[in-house]
């Protein structure tokens, strides 16, 4: 049982780094797709994170994966090491990709609980033909890898960059046998120790995708050579120890032993290297092919190579701080836990108990009792209050999410589509960083996907095209997001060819969508564009893999609607048209106007409010339909009652004693009449529990400071 | 003893009118007193609508109203017992706990079958069988289907027109 448990907890573990390491991979390639090469850094984060992948899956056994990743880690390596200039970059970018959607295939396949099942061997063959092309294309590459065969470990160990008031430290661990995963406990403490260290080297070295290393610590002991202004009191309480230290010893030692590496630590110890020989291998492999094989430089000395070397190899030192504390991916993985989001749920309902047992306690009426003295307690309530105000903003803020992935998968579609349509499009994002609430982001990704790849697909003409028309060869997506008034705007603009007004107006009447006794003239623009949101419409005449079957701007509309979202469209013929989407910042809380009918509240959203008025009876009138309209500057609106409306008892019937709340949705306006106004609150929206069947225009319920509950009136509802 | 073995045939009474009914232990996951009620409008009589569970919002049904009894004013010895039924959080409102009795399944007899009275009737669609305590009887109720609305409106047209064809 315990073992099953063990390999679950693997498992998601794997699949969430591998996914995260996935996600960085896209943004690397995606931000250079333009470039003419990868820079020297994207290049050693690619070859870095195929590293990981591989070593991760081969422990978890999914060979396919291993398979692919180690070759695309062997291109990424000739790339490192030999530099050549001649390599087709978008090939390139393709073939990462290719083996990034191949990998997240079979990790999302895993997480469905089913087998990574996936057969590489055609990437596999297309990434060694690539390989093999660039190859040989390249004459001098034997020279380069002489020359990189040192430069390799550099990653690993850089400089000591000596400022005089640095120490230097030997740090022998010795973990108690029967500790498990000794080599994640050993990564933990450099970890640790890197938050103070100048310079850390340690041995074994790959501690982390290599999972044999942690028989080795338990057998050998784990050395770490550290250089830090710290002093040794303070790294002992860093390095404490505990359950899985037995024995922890730290020796100051000399910059000259420091350098001179693992060496000066005891007789059993083997040159630092060791643990990158999967990787001195792969040079080896690398050097056999290449045509300078038989120089006799570069075969057997990379294994040879004494630590002392690579001091002397270090280039700018000012780079080194940097790669001393290697594998950036690393930190900013630990910057992040993955919390339930049940348990974020919970934490909130908490929260919001809290609040509300808080005014419970400073609202009590034996504090009311004349005469008391309440000046501390009044103190101390205040501090109280200020606490709880606080909570309930980091809990807020820890649902908002920045929509940087959301967004990045876009670029990943603009480049993939406009790939396959042969076009040529620059995508721009602006506001990625906008924090949204996480449920908004998982509703706004496929609508978003969509706007994106119709504007590729029909947005944005064709090469030709464009030079006709005088443009710019290169078309341009322009994602934009920002906030303003406690919603998200998402812009998808284009400076494609635009809507075509007549066309649509055409169809929609072939379709019998528009009164055929109007003429074209008498719609406007914005209603003309509306049109394509309607299912089954589209002005595509032919079919792509992309679009224009006529399913899709309906369901972005429709579920944009869902999370109370909405799309504008805007066009200019020939210059390109803009989607706009407004959406909530979060579902979850809303500023709303609470009110009162009867004995009941109710909420309303304070954005749809235009404003109050309180009224006299002698500035409504009725129809004789008996619906009651109010003059208000001359311009007349429907009132709605809501005690009338809900059969409420008790409410306030006479029309002088009560308020009006003029509420606007989409242009319509309703007026509703409530007994009173009780002011202004944030509030938690929670939903009516589905065995009341859903009343009209109200859309959920929620608790107020007293604890009692409020309706949510559903302003769009409630004008229907 | 697990849970389930200690939970059997373990019943919480109420009184509702003059007989007592039993809900299986399992069913229940708290009595609460009384509190305050939020209506919501238009939804059937019997839902009185929602109350504040710390924190969480769950609608409360009258099982007098639901019986056809006549409703009485809520006093302090009113309870909420709140169950739960296929994930559905519901407070039943009682007039008064009883308490927690044991019936084993040789003291349970079918219910009777439905001729006596409409006001017997009504209720007997949500009974499934009589349990025997000493003396005393009580009626087992199917929480079940006491919650569902389907069947109340089919049932309840029936009663409607069995008590028209009575009134007449």
């Amino acid at each position: 049982m315990a073992e099953e448990f063990n390999t679950q907890g693997m498992l998601d573990m794997y699949l969430f780094e591998n996914g995260q390491l996935l996600e960085r991979l896209q943004e690397i390639v995606l931000e250079q797709k333009d470039e003419d090469c990868f820079d020297e850094d994207s290049i050693n984060e690619i070859f870095r994170t195929m590293h990981t992948i591989k070593g991760s899956s081969g422990v978890m056994m999914f060979d396919e994966v291993t398979k692919i990743s180690h070759k695309l880690e062997d291109v990424f390596f000739y790339l490192r090491e030999s530099k050549p200039d001649n390599v087709p970059h978008l090939e390139l970018v393709e073939h990462v990709l290719q083996v990034a959607d191949f990998i997240t295939g079979e990790l999302e396949k895993l997480q469905d609980g089913e087998s990574a099942d996936g057969d590489a061997t055609e990437i596999v063959a297309a990434i060694d033909a690539f390989l093999t092309a660039i190859k040989n294309g390249e004459g001098e590459q034997g020279k380069e890898i002489k020359e990189n065969v040192h430069e390799e470990p550099q990653q690993f160990y850089i400089a000591p960059m000596a400022t005089s008031a640095s120490h230097f430290y030997k740090i022998y661990l010795t973990f108690h046998p029967d500790v498990q995963l000794a080599n994640v406990h050993a990564y933990k403490t450099v970890y640790a120790l890197k938050e103070i260290a100048e310079d850390l080297l340690h041995y074994p070295e790959d501690i982390i995708s290599d999972e044999s290393t942690a028989e080795e610590i338990l057998e050998n002991g784990f050395k770490i050579l550290l250089q830090s202004q710290s002093t040794e009191e303070q790294l002992r309480e860093i390095v404490q120890e505990g359950y899985e230290l037995k024995k922890v010893d730290i020796y100051e030692c000399s910059a000259k032993e420091f350098q001179q590496g693992f060496d000066s630590f005891g007789t059993e110890i083997r040159i630092d290297l060791e643990s990158s020989v999967e990787e001195i291998e792969a040079k080896a492999e690398q050097a056999e092919q290449a045509e300078s094989a038989k120089t006799p430089v570069k075969q057997p000395e990379p294994k040879k190579i004494a630590p002392g070397d690579f001091v002397i190899e270090s280039k700018e030192p000012g780079k080194g701080k940097k790669l001393a504390k290697d594998k950036p991916k690393k930190q900013e993985k630990a910057q992040f836990i993955s919390v339930d989001v049940h348990k974020m749920d919970m934490l909130m309902d908490l929260i919001g108990e809290l609040v509300i047992s808080e005014s419970v306690v400073l609202q009590n009426p034996d504090l009311k009792v004349p005469g008391l003295k309440l000046d501390n307690f009044n103190k101390a309530a205040g501090q109280m209050t200020k606490i709880s105000t606080d909570l309930q903003n980091v809990i807020m803020s820890m649902r908002m999410m920045p929509l940087t992935n959301t967004f990045q998968k876009m670029n990943r579609i603009v480049f993939d589509v406009s790939r396959k349509l042969g076009k040529e499009i620059e995508f721009e994002m602006i506001g990625e960083h906008t924090e949204v609430d996480k449920n908004i982001i998982e509703h706004i990704s496929d609508p978003l996907m969509h706007l994106v790849r119709n504007a590729v697909d029909h947005g944005i003409e064709s090469v030709e095209e464009r030079q006709a028309s005088g443009k710019t060869e290169k078309g341009k997506i322009t994602l934009k997001a920002k906030t303003e008034s406690g919603k998200v705007w998402i812009s998808v603009q284009d400076n494609g060819k635009g809507l075509n007004r007549d066309k649509i107006l055409a169809k929609a009447r072939k379709q019998g969508i528009i009164d055929p006794y109007k003429p074209d003239s008498a719609y406007a623009d914005k209603e003309v564009y509306q049109f394509i949101t309607l299912p089954g419409f589209s002005t595509n005449e032919k079919v792509t893999e992309y679009s224009g079957r006529g399913v899709g701007m309906d369901v972005v509309v429709s579920n944009l609607a869902s999370i109370g979202g909405t799309l504008e469209i805007e066009s200019t013929p020939g210059q390109g048209s803009t989607m706009n989407l407004k959406i909530p910042l979060t579902l979850s809380i809303i500023d709303g106007i609470v009110m009162e009918v009867g004995k009941s509240s109710f909420v309303i959203e304070t954005g749809s409010v235009k404003e109050f008025v309180g009224v006299r009876e002698d500035m409504l009138y009725h129809e004789p339909s008996g619906e009651e309209f109010v003059m208000l500057r001359g311009e007349g609106y429907p009132v709605l009652r809501i005690g009338e409306w809900y059969n409420l008892k008790d409410y306030q019937a006479n029309t002088n004693e009560g308020m009006l709340v003029l509420v606007e949705v989409e242009e319509k306006m309703i007026c509703l009449f409530v007994d009173r106004l009780v002011g202004k609150q944030e509030i938690v929206v929670k939903p009516i529990p589905d065995y009341i069947k859903k009343v009209k225009g109200l859309s959920g319920c929620t608790q107020l400071g007293d604890g009692s509950i409020a309706l949510i009136l559903d302003a769009p509802g409630l004008i229907e | 003893m697990s849970e389930f073995e200690t939970q059997r045939d373990k019943y919480v009474t109420f009184k509702s009118g003059n007989e007592y009914f039993a809900l299986k232990i399992q069913y229940v996951n708290e009595i609460i007193v009384f509190q305050e009620i939020t209506e919501v409008p238009e939804s059937e009589d019997y839902i009185k609508g929602l109350i504040n569970l710390r924190g969480k919002i769950i609608p409360v049904i009258d099982v007098r109203v639901r019986f056809k009894q006549e409703p009485i004013e809520y006093t302090d010895r009113t309870c909420i017992i709140v169950i739960n039924v296929k994930d559905t959080v519901v407070g039943l409102i009682v007039e008064k706990i009883a308490e927690v009795v044991e019936i084993t399944e040789e003291n349970i007899l079918p219910p009777p079958s439905a001729t006596i009275g409409h006001e017997e009737k009504s209720q007997n669609k949500y009974v499934y069988g009589i349990g025997k305590v000493g003396e005393s009887v009580k009626l087992l109720l199917d929480p079940d289907r006491l919650l569902k609305d389907e069947d109340l409106t089919v049932l309840d047209q029936i009663s409607e027109e069995t008590d028209m064809e009575e009134g007449e």
